[in-house]
């Protein structure tokens, strides 16, 4: 026999379908826990609104990082084509003026710079990459990818119980409750 | 989530734009648009002088404009049914109806084929009729060869396209064959809302016809644009010219069928079946067409920039000249980078009222885009033609340009509402109609 102490992660339940587990986040988020997630082998429309997920703030940080693209852009073509080193192509003057020959590196790094964020952006925000997940110590969470639909509450959520917390998930139809513990120390 | 739409909200005879609520401000449009037109072609065929040649150009402006709306109307629902979609079935009626007008338009175009008009616009005709009166016996290419303006030579290596009869089957051919396409496509639909039993049989008819209906339109558009606006000046071409104008058209229908859509829902239709979800995907595909725009435009005037090529640079040197270059630039901030910034955030898309005042905005800023296009030209031509001396711009002729607008978008307002209120205001026995009214993105 261990031990050694593990932290609860939280409590992990399954569902039938998606259709349960639809209606079980409904339940849950008017529940008003904040720190939990629900788990399905594939998307399904609206959950997001189920679960009373808000909008994510990336789109903000994307439109920093554009507009960063769009002034590195401008301040690359203007320092090197007209401060540091002029280079006369057909005639044309070496000057602020000469922004047509700029457009489309401002395009490129505004989109170059706002791609990068997006995908930094989005790992940033989701925690990704990390090694391993509480989760996984669960057993019948491996179907996840399967067939199964899971609900998970974590224990850090300012409403968790031990015992409120179980017996609400028995209530909205949740199957096989289980405790996990976080066994990755 | 709102309230779920099911048959039972879906009126089974449809609803119907009630005619007497309409029929002032349709009878006043017809008015206008009727009234100006006969004045319009009576001033065409007798008049002289330079503001009878300035008026030739604000005809072209006006028509050109309400042309590339119509010409939208038709991409949308060709678009709409060649891609299977379910998300607009509930707005697909108005894309229709906007497409519909394109075949009446004819009206309006008919002064272009008065030789009164065609002497200022396009001067290639008169150079060819000169040619080849002055050579009979030679092909009209050897008779321009042998002309003693030089700029002629390069109307020689063209006359394959650019020859009058040519053009007179082209022009004819547009209206016939497009419009032949619109209206059977908006038949198909209209078949469904009075089919007994409503399957799928028109739907996948329509989906079928607008295959081909889409190459017709592509054709169309292109050509119809290189021969009213791009033949104005012979010696310059650009093969950007068709995307440029159907990347204007596109947008600025979508323009068209939101304002559309919103005065509908503010007097008491489509409450069902249209929600702030279509107008959120529609906001979506007018910021779309605002960057296609923008990058179309962009690369014409790019490569012809870099490439310095004088048969090439006289389109913009002329609209880089004095106070056209203004309106260059004013594209640039207000027809791309204003409403760009505008319809970034998702919200504003979902908000009617700002959604009606900046899609008035991109459809003045279309205005003055195809005022671009084609006013520029007229004072080198009119001066040319009446003076021998080319100007930069004739003054006054700005109120032809008013008239004639005022004349040409009444009688495009007059077609429209003719078509809005000629049958249900969406296709409510349409397989996908509960699939659209429950939109979610």
């Amino acid at each position: 026999m261990s031990t050694k102490v593990r932290r609860v992660y939280g409590y992990l339940a399954e569902f039938k379908n998606a259709s349960q587990l639809y209606k079980a986040a409904e339940k849950v988020r008017d529940a008003g826990f904040k720190k939990w997630d629900c788990y399905s082998p594939y998307p399904i429309h609206g959950l997001d609104d189920a679960m009373g997920v808000k909008r994510s703030i990336l789109p903000y940080f994307v439109f920093i990082g554009g507009v960063t693209g769009f002034l590195t852009a401008i301040a690359l073509a203007y320092t090197t084509q007209v401060g540091l080193y002029p280079t006369i192509v057909q005639g044309k003057p070496a000057n602020i003026f000469t922004t047509a020959a700029f457009f489309p590196v401002m395009f490129e790094l505004t989109i170059l710079f706002s791609g990068f964020t997006v995908l930094f952006g989005l790992l940033g925000l989701m925690g990704l990459p990390r090694w391993n997940h509480p989760i996984f110590a669960s057993e019948q969470f491996a179907r996840v990818t399967d067939d199964k639909f899971f609900i998970a509450i974590e224990a850090r959520d300012a409403k968790f119980s031990a015992e409120a917390t179980k017996s609400l998930l028995a209530e909205i139809g949740g199957e096989h409750i289980e405790l996990v513990e976080d066994d990755s120390e | 989530m709102a309230h779920q739409v099911t048959s039972k909200d879906i009126p089974t005879k449809g609803e119907h734009l009630e005619k007497s609520r309409i029929a002032k401000i349709q009878r006043l449009s017809g008015v206008i648009g009727g009234g100006g037109l006969l004045a319009s072609i009576i001033y065409l065929l007798v008049g002289s002088g330079t503001y009878h040649g300035s008026y030739a150009f604000s005809w072209l402006f006006a028509v050109f404009f309400i042309l590339t709306l119509a010409l939208g109307g038709c991409f949308w629902t060709f678009l709409h049914n060649l891609s299977n979609s379910g998300w607009g079935t509930s707005v697909r009626r108005m894309m229709e109806n906007l497409g519909f007008v394109f075949p009446f338009l004819f009206i309006f175009c008919i002064p272009f084929l008065f030789p009164e008009v065609q002497k200022y616009l396009w001067e290639w005709m008169t150079s060819y009729d000169a040619a080849v009166k002055a050579h009979p016996e030679m092909s009209s290419s050897e008779a321009l060869f042998h002309s003693s303006n030089t700029h002629d030579h390069l109307l020689a290596a063209k006359t394959f396209y650019l020859n009058p009869g040519f053009w007179l089957a082209r022009f004819f051919t547009y209206f016939i064959g497009l419009g032949f396409f619109i209206w059977l496509v908006r038949k198909f639909s209209i078949a469904q809302d009075s089919d007994e039993n409503p399957g799928t049989k028109n739907l996948f008819a329509a989906r079928k016809h607008s295959s081909w209906s889409m190459i017709v339109f592509g054709v169309t558009l292109t050509f119809l644009a290189l021969d009213l606006v791009m033949a104005l000046d012979f010696s310059w071409f650009s093969t950007m010219f068709g995307v440029y104008i159907f990347a204007g058209s596109a947008l600025n229908s979508m323009a068209v069928l939101i304002l559309t859509g919103i005065f509908l829902q503010r007097a008491g239709y489509l409450k069902k079946v249209v929600t702030q979800e279509h107008y959120h995907i529609m906001g979506k595909l007018c910021f779309a067409f605002t960057v296609f725009w923008a990058y179309v435009s962009f690369s014409q005037f790019f490569l012809i920039w870099y490439a310095n090529i004088t048969e090439e640079t006289r389109y913009f040197l002329l609209r880089n000249t004095e106070n056209w270059n203004l309106v260059s630039l004013s594209l640039v901030f207000m027809h791309f980078a204003l409403p760009f910034l505008a319809l970034l955030r998702s919200d504003v898309k979902k908000n009617q009222k700002f959604m009606v005042a900046l899609c008035c905005y991109i459809l003045f800023m279309h205005i003055v885009d195809v005022y671009h296009m084609i006013i520029p030209e007229r004072g080198p031509s009119v001066g040319l033609v009446v003076d021998h001396l080319p100007q930069l711009w004739i003054g006054g002729s700005w109120i032809g340009d008013l008239l004639a607008f005022i004349t040409a978008v009444s009688g495009f307002l007059f077609f429209y509402l003719r078509n809005l209120s000629s049958a249900a205001l969406y296709p409510h026995r349409d397989p996908r109609i509960l699939e659209s009214a429950n939109l979610h993105n």
